[in-house]
């Protein structure tokens, strides 16, 4: 097992460098990336062209597109150098905030983890319930209500669903249910830990509802794939042949044998996840990952934009792996070799 | 008196075409409901787009300046407007063309021959009027502001369109008609300029249909031969692909999609550019897997063997037969592009001011948690929502009109 680990650690290695390879190009030939009017406006008012020029200078000295002397770096050392600051944590400076880049994304990764892990969990608490039922009902009208369902679900946008509930669910205007913005009241600073919990679920309400809605078409279908297949598999017709009861069935035997497919799936929603963040936070003002990226893109703070696509990545990667993990752990026939 | 068998009834005239594997396809997508419902709001979308400024706009179609006749809408028509509007015209005279086609050919041959000629002929007039329209036509700078005119009296005889309303007409601040509830005037309110709401609502048709329809074009383009390469080369060419097409996939496209706005600005076509770069990744997959499958079979070894060319062999041969699934991710395709550009602009970093787009439209409405704009922030969300949902259902028609599957089934 262990060695497959490795193996699958090694894999993703080339994967890695071909990503930071990607980010890399996007960043680096972006136009105007060290000129004040372009990606680097944040000393843009500036009027010395003395001091322009010299900020455009130690601009070109970070990022490594020039050496110690001012002569420029051949593109390829360019790249191992922002790689070398890179896998060490040396994400650079942000130019909004004034504080290492990899202290803010330690603030705000785990904000934003610790939601997208209790989304995924919801999607597939409600998702394969749903499939199940929909690949037991096939056909008939269940099936048919809950795929039109999740797919218009599905094609939901977000940011509609994130006002129409900030404004009549969070809104003195209409009701005044749930906090609008943020993930903890002001004062946790005198909550008793249940307390603490209780006002954090409170005000994520909201936020997780916008976000969990959107992946169950695609998971519940898979969910009715997979228990269609087995359904007509002939392990079925001999538990019939027994003499059980459709509810043991499909609850024990098939159920557990369509749920490979979904580990599968997990590393697929994360992107997605990551994604949507980008709109919720901003819309309740968490101060997670996604917030942070719109922010810095208005400021035009390159250091934040590039570390976290860079982290966003890796993140999918994690999870990529994490799944095979999970897959070859729950599948005897994933040989380790 | 023996009874005679009745005979099969001859194939009435036109039947020709409904032998063919994508009539098959078509006759089966239309038998669901919601299918036609779909595909009927998107057409009506592509009408709009067309026709949108005889629908919404500030100059009247006909008034008496001072005492002439005039004609403003007809002459503050732009480029892309005439571009649009003959465009519209041709592909309604091709599906008339293209009926009448299918009544006189019987064989498909003969028909396929005459579809080419009539097709031929028909890019031909586009491509004319389009450097026409743009060699010899010039937008007409019209700051006359006719409602001010007729205010004042000025303006006899105005016929107004439907709705009288540009995308970016503005009711003068001294009227202080900002942010203003649906009235009889402004059906659906106005927003923080003062411009009415359902007019710009009308006008982001083109913007939505645009984005949706460019972007997944650039996206098939490079995916089609992206894939059909790897799935042509199998082995290290095929390894090596794969393994970039993970990485793309592996960036969260929303966090590709902000840092390519952030560095490479942000005007529509950069819009379409870069929501094409970032989606291209599951048509080459699909078109990969449908090329490692049709390069066993023989024709593909008996084209090999006629020493036609790559090209021939991968896009004239290969291609037409791998295209079933590719047609189902495109329209997916365009309405997660669909879905891009809203969030975007609803982010304040999609298309530009004035233009208008639901997504931005959204975020005009205001923060939510101040000052709740109901009517303001419900039409665009809907309209959003069911153009999504219109491609989905037609990606998800088609898909099971495709699958060989529900074909052993009849």
């Amino acid at each position: 097992m262990l060695h497959y680990i490795l193996r699958r650690l090694f894999l993703m290695v080339p994967t890695l460098i071909g990503m930071t390879l990607v980010l890399f190009a996007v960043v680096r030939f972006a136009p105007g990336l060290t000129t004040g009017g372009g990606a680097f406006g944040a000393g843009g008012q500036m009027r010395n062209q003395q001091a322009r020029a010299a900020a455009e200078q130690a601009v070109k000295k970070r990022l490594h597109l020039v050496d110690a002397q001012g002569h420029d770096i051949w593109l390829p050392m360019q790249y191992i150098y922002w790689l070398n600051d890179t896998l060490h944590g040396d994400f650079g400076e942000s130019v909004q905030y004034n504080l290492p880049v990899a202290t803010l994304l330690k603030e705000r990764i785990p904000v934003t983890l610790s939601i997208n892990l209790v989304v995924a969990f919801i999607v597939y608490l409600l998702a394969i319930p749903g499939g199940m039922l929909a690949s037991v009902k096939r056909g008939k009208s269940f099936d048919l209500f809950w795929g039109f369902g999740t797919l218009a679900l599905f094609s939901l946008p977000i940011m509609w669903v994130g006002s129409m509930e900030i404004g009549f669910l969070a809104n003195p205007q209409y009701l005044d249910w749930f906090p609008a913005a943020g993930i903890h009241s002001t004062n946790t600073m005198w909550m008793t830990f249940a307390q603490y919990v209780k006002d954090y679920l409170w005000h994520i309400v909201l936020p997780i509802s916008c976000l969990s809605y959107g992946g169950l078409a695609f998971i519940s279908k898979l969910k009715r794939a997979a228990m269609l297949d087995n359904l007509g598999q002939d392990y079925v017709r001999t538990a019939r042949a027994k003499g059980l009861s459709e509810l043991t069935i499909v609850t024990r035997h098939v159920f557990r044998n369509s749920l490979l497919p979904m580990i599968t799936i997990f590393a697929g929603l994360i992107p997605g996840l990551l994604g949507g963040a980008v709109v919720t936070e901003t819309m309740f003002s968490i101060k997670g990952m996604g917030e942070l990226m719109l922010t810095a893109v208005f400021s035009r703070d390159l250091p934040i934009i590039q570390a976290e696509a860079f982290i966003g990545s890796v993140i999918s990667l994690i999870c990529l792996l994490i799944t095979d993990i999970c897959y070859a752990l729950a599948d005897p026939r994933v040989s380790y070799d | 008196m023996t009874e005679t068998a009745t005979p099969e009834p001859l194939p009435a005239v036109g039947e020709a075409r409904l032998r063919t594997y994508w009539a098959v396809v078509w006759r089966r997508f239309n038998r669901g409901v919601l299918n036609r419902v779909a595909r009927a709001w998107v057409l009506v979308l592509i009408a709009l787009a067309v026709l949108v400024p005889f629908l919404a706009n500030g100059s009247p179609y006909t008034a008496v300046l001072d005492g002439q006749h005039h004609y403003p809408l007809l002459r503050n028509l732009t480029r892309l407007d005439w571009l649009l509007l003959i465009c519209g015209a041709l592909v309604l005279a091709g599906a008339l063309v293209h009926r009448q086609l299918v009544r006189r050919h019987a064989e498909v041959d003969e028909l396929r021959s005459a579809q080419v000629r009539w097709l031929a002929a028909g890019l031909l007039v586009a491509a004319a009027s389009a450097a026409g329209l743009f060699g010899f036509y010039h937008d007409y700078l019209d700051t006359r502001d006719y409602h001010a005119l007729q205010r004042s009296g000025q303006l006899h005889e105005a016929v107004f369109a439907p709705l009288p309303w540009g995308y970016k007409d503005q009711e003068p601040l001294e009227l202080d008609r900002t942010f203003a509830y649906p009235t009889r005037e402004h059906f659906l309110g106005t927003d923080g300029n003062g411009r009415d709401a359902l007019a710009r609502l009308l006008w982001s048709s083109r913007v939505v249909l645009a984005i949706g329809l460019i972007s997944e074009v650039i996206a098939l383009v490079i995916g089609v031969i992206y894939g059909s390469l790897m799935g042509y080369f199998v082995g290290r060419v095929d390894i090596l692909g794969m393994r970039f097409v993970e990485v793309v996939e592996a960036i969260p496209t929303l966090f590709l999609l902000i840092t390519f706005v952030a560095l490479y600005g942000r005007n529509l076509f950069m819009l379409m550019v870069i929501i094409g770069l970032t989606s291209w990744t599951g048509i080459a997959r699909f078109v990969r897997a449908e090329f490692l499958r049709i390069r066993q079979l023989d024709y593909v070894a008996a084209a090999k063997a006629a020493g036609l060319p790559l090209r021939s062999i991968l896009f004239r041969h290969m291609l037409p037969n791998g295209l079933t699934p590719v047609i189902v991710t495109f329209t997916f395709g365009v309405a997660g592009a669909v879905g891009s550009e809203s969030v975007l602009s609803f982010l304040g970093i999609g298309v530009e001011p004035p233009t208008p787009s639901w997504g931005s439209m959204l975020n005009e409405a205001g923060n939510p948690a101040e000052t709740f704009r109901w009517w303001l922030a419900i039409a665009p969300g809907l309209l959003i929502f069911l153009t999504v949902f219109a491609y989905n259902i037609i990606g998800e028609g088609l898909r099971d009109a495709i699958d060989p599957r529900l074909n052993k089934m009849e």
